[in-house]
């Protein structure tokens, strides 16, 4: 009996052709091998055309998915992208979009090639396969992967892939990405690279199940038909384009960009970054001893760390590490090794590789350090875990990254790099909508975060958003026409600010009432867990934004106060007075915590989520006063931060209706700031005196403690850092 | 592609009109940055050492005789730049509700019993040079130590005379302070 022909090139399976593959890179250290690419380079002129088509055809595709997806996820804020990938599964081009997932796609795949697909379960031109499972790769469970396969003849040339991020996956409420969910089967719906379709038909049987087990079945069936058509349009489309360029010159020229990518990374991070160690830490809290969880256990509170060092080396390499990362824990915020490859992804294509041309390649010069087992980053037990919310302390950590990116872009000269991100807070709800039907509720107007400083001008107001540059915020009367709520304002949040020389962009809170619903729950959404500890992503002198805040209002005698006209929040204002102000419009703040558990909300109930932004850049008394009068002028600052934080004397000229500065009022202010910092400042040696003999006597909080004891526990490196620094003796035990 | 020190100047100012500098942000990058930001870096300084690297808004590592130091625009020397340069500032920590709340009021505070927030100045002109969000008890992060030697050796092709060993020595100035 002769051995089964594979659906691969010249007979050979998938799993033969990834292995090759594989060696061929360890052997040679380019991309399948290929130490002269030459196709290319050739002729130029057709090999722009060829990329150009195989983008065109990917971005046609995503606009095909949103013509027919019925999801504001996907209409409105547009959280899908498209990928085209090799037999073996690695990314060749990807369209605009959630370009978090050039790599996290390709493991889906190749995953089915290593679970032997092939032989075992089958794989044939126009057949369908779903997953959304992120133990085998993905973000978080709300990610879900339509995946085609790409044939010629009887071989199989390639695969599409879409990604689209669901409101309902039939989780726990509320129902999309659920924060008090600890186990597994909390998640919802899981799929594993499974078929769904064949001949380019969605399987009857799949539907039936998507519409007994989702309340939201129209909206997850429209996207996956969105999907199907836009995968199907790209197969076809590179069936032209394989038929107008050979087969050959296909197999060789896509394999080629990869290789090309790969080594114009390498030179760029020659030409941008200065070879060194770069260090910083991310704190993940994870306050769950208040949240409804069935597995009791879970209800504690606790803090990990992410300690982050980058190394770049002096081959052009960069190397991550996270040694020192605590604990995993009972709660949904557990990432696996995989999901650290979707951070890197999407900063990678936003700072080095974003002329249209990131693939695999833009990832190969990265290596990321294995996490310990056990972390946060690597649990071992991940499969008995929620997986609804890896991406939260993935977005805090990959922001951070961005960060570090910026300081070494700094020190090479291109300021205008030099950027950091950071993650909003905001609220989720599952009930009932306004046609009576009980579902989640999610709205997510991401495009609402204010970014860091830029290196040579202010971040972006409202114009944050690591997982794709191209997110806004949508309308807000779409989001309205979805969620039982009414937006009550889209306001730029002064007090958002990171304060710097450059100050980071602004953002836009969301502040909303729920309006029109019979029962409905509220609980805290992604990104919202980890401001008792604000990120350290100042640059250069300029402070982090503050706190993200998720705040729940509610007013006594709502309709009387309707009816009567009386005032309502419709804006944050300044930080201090809220409360007042809110008991002063008779209401109350019913709920001001870090991660708010599932809480019922009323008819005029208002849901508060007030994003941080990221950090500033330099000194805040060196930024220029004009700088601060056109923030004043705009609204876009106040008389406060003027004085208080940047020392710039300003008052307002009623009658030409615009801000005055006093020049030499704000140069004595600057002096004396500066003389207050000489007064206020101590020797850091001082300071370390008195600091240590706190740590040697434990004199912090217990969830600190824990936190340093959960790192040490992992790692003995860590540990002995830690003892060094404080100069704690060997037998030292936190 | 290369730009004139005039629109580099203006561009690290912030004073360079956005359509140029959308179109420095957009185009492939210029080979000869570096060189012509540490000339424009040097010009601005008034004491005469070479910058071989900057390492942020005032601060920037210097050849000083056989040594490498990092040295603040206003002259001050912060020592050897294998050593944490922090170690060598003064320090402010906002570790309570009302000092946190000078920067961060109300609702916007961190949380004191979990988080400082340490501002380093310079000891001569009490320039704010950085700014960190720590854990409580967490060591005085050492954000940026330069491999100078390969950079200048193997990417700029042109090493530096003396080189030294690329390697965090931060522990010799905690080791010192232990013993007092």
């Amino acid at each position: 009996m002769s051995d089964p022909k594979g659906i691969g090139q010249g007979g050979k399976t998938l799993k033969q052709m990834l292995e090759e593959n594989e060696q061929l890179y360890r052997e040679t250290g380019c991309y399948a091998g290929m130490t002269d690419p030459h196709v290319l380079k050739e002729d130029p002129v057709r090999a722009e055309l060829f990329h150009s088509r195989l983008m065109a055809a990917l971005i046609a595709g995503r606009e095909t998915c949103r013509m027919v997806s019925g999801s504001p996820f996907v209409r409105e804020v547009a959280e899908l992208c498209l990928g085209l990938y090799t037999p073996e599964g690695d990314n060749i081009a990807q369209s605009t979009g959630i370009q978090i997932h050039i790599k996290l796609m390709g493991d889906n795949i190749q995953w089915m090639i290593r679970k032997d697909y092939e032989e075992e379960v089958g794989i044939r031109d126009g057949d369908f396969f779903i997953a959304n499972d992120p133990v085998i790769s993905g973000m978080h469970a709300a990610d879900v992967y339509d995946i085609l396969p790409i044939f010629c003849d009887q071989e199989l040339v390639g695969w599409v892939s879409t990604v689209i991020m669901e409101m309902d996956i039939g989780a726990v409420s509320p129902g999309c990405m659920p924060t008090a969910n600890v186990e597994r089967g909390t998640d919802g719906l899981k799929f594993l690279c499974e078929r769904i379709g064949t001949n380019d038909r969605l399987h009857r049987d799949f539907e039936h199940k998507i519409e007994n087990s989702l309340d939201m079945y129209h909206i997850f069936l429209l996207d996956r038909k969105g999907a199907m058509a836009a995968n199907i349009r790209v197969r076809e489309e590179i069936k032209k384009i394989v038929k107008e360029f050979g087969l050959d010159f296909y197999k060789q020229a896509t394999r080629e960009l990869i290789e090309e990518e790969r080594r114009n990374q390498v030179a760029r991070i020659k030409q941008r970054m200065v070879p060194g160690r770069y260090r910083n830490v991310v704190t993940a809290e994870f306050p769950m001893s208040k949240q409804p969880v069935a597995w009791i256990p879970a209800k504690v509170d606790t803090i990990r760390l992410i300690p982050v060092q980058m190394d770049i080396l002096p081959e052009g390499r960069i190397l991550l590490d996270f040694e020192g990362a605590g604990e995993w824990g009972w709660h949904a915020y557990n990432a696996t090794p995989n999901a650290l490859w979707g951070g890197i992804s999407i900063v990678t294509v936003q700072t080095l590789s974003y002329d249209g041309r990131g693939n695999l390649g833009s990832l190969l010069p990265i290596d990321v350090k294995e996490p310990l087992l056990d972390s946060l980053l690597n649990p071992k037990e991940i499969k008995k875990l929620a997986t609804s919310t890896p991406w939260a302390p993935m977005l805090d950590l990959f922001g951070m990254w961005m960060h570090m990116l910026g300081n070494t872009y700094f020190l090479r000269g291109f300021r205008e790099e030099t950027f950091n991100y950071r993650s909003s807070a905001g609220w989720q709800m599952a009930g009932y909508d306004q046609l009576g039907n009980k579902r989640p509720l999610l709205a997510a107007g991401t495009g609402n975060f204010g970014p860091g400083a830029c290196g040579v001008c202010d971040g972006v107001d409202c114009g944050g958003w690591l997982a794709t540059p191209e997110v806004d915020l949508g309308s807000a009367e779409v989001w309205e026409l979805f969620v039982p709520h009414m937006e009550m304002s889209r306001r730029f949040d002064p007090y958002s600010v990171g304060y710097g020389r450059f100050r980071s962009g602004l953002a836009i809170p969301t502040v909303a009432m729920v309006h029109n619903t019979k029962k409905c729950v509220a609980s805290a959404a992604v990104g919202t867990a980890s401001d008792g500890i604000i990120p350290n992503i100042g640059q250069f002198g300029g402070y982090c934004g503050g706190r993200r805040n998720t705040i729940h209002v509610r007013f006594d005698n709502f309709q009387e106060k309707l009816q009567k006209r009386g005032p309502l929040l419709y804006e944050l204002g300044h930080p201090g007075d809220l409360e007042d102000r809110v008991r002063e419009m008779g209401g109350e703040i019913v709920d001001h915590g870090l991660l708010p558990e599932p809480m019922e909300v009323v008819e005029g109930d208002l849901l508060i989520a007030g994003s941080g932004a990221g950090g500033g850049l330099g000194d805040p008394i060196e930024r220029d006063p004009a700088s601060v009068k056109e923030d004043l002028d705009n609204g876009l600052s106040t008389e406060w931060q003027a004085r208080n934080i940047y020392c710039v004397e300003a008052t307002y000229d009623g009658q030409a209706k615009e801000w005055r500065i006093d020049p030499d009022a704000t140069s004595k202010l600057r002096q004396d700031r500066r003389k207050e910092r000489l007064n206020r400042g101590v020797p850091v040696k001082e300071w370390w005196k008195k600091a240590r003999e706190k740590f040697v006597a434990r004199n912090m909080d217990e969830k600190i403690r824990e936190m340093y004891q959960s790192s040490a526990r992992l790692s003995p490196v860590f540990a002995e850092e830690l003892k060094g620094f404080w100069a704690l003796p060997e037998d030292f035990v936190l | 592609m290369e730009y004139g020190k005039e629109d580099l100047r203006d561009l690290f100012d912030g004073r360079l009109p956005w359509e140029k500098m959308k179109s420095i942000m957009s185009r492939p990058k210029d080979d000869d940055r570096f060189e012509k930001y540490i000339e424009i870096l040097q010009e601005r300084v008034p004491w005469p050492e070479k910058i071989l690297m900057p390492l942020g808004e005032h601060l920037s590592v210097v050849r000083k005789g056989e040594d490498r130091i990092v040295k603040c625009d206003c002259g001050h020397e912060f020592g050897d730049w294998r050593k944490n340069w922090k170690l060598s500032a003064l320090i402010f920590v906002r570790d309570t509700t009302e000092t946190m709340e000078e920067v961060y009021p109300g609702f916007k505070s961190p949380d004191p019993r979990l988080c400082e927030i340490r501002e380093f100045y310079c000891p001569e002109c009490a320039a704010l040079l950085k700014v960190d969000s720590a854990p409580v008890g967490y060591p005085v992060l050492f954000d940026i130590l330069t491999d100078i030697d390969s950079f200048y050796r193997e990417w700029l092709a042109r090493p530096l005379p003396d080189e030294k060993e690329f390697r965090d020595l931060t522990h010799e100035v905690i080791r010192e302070w232990a013993k007092e």
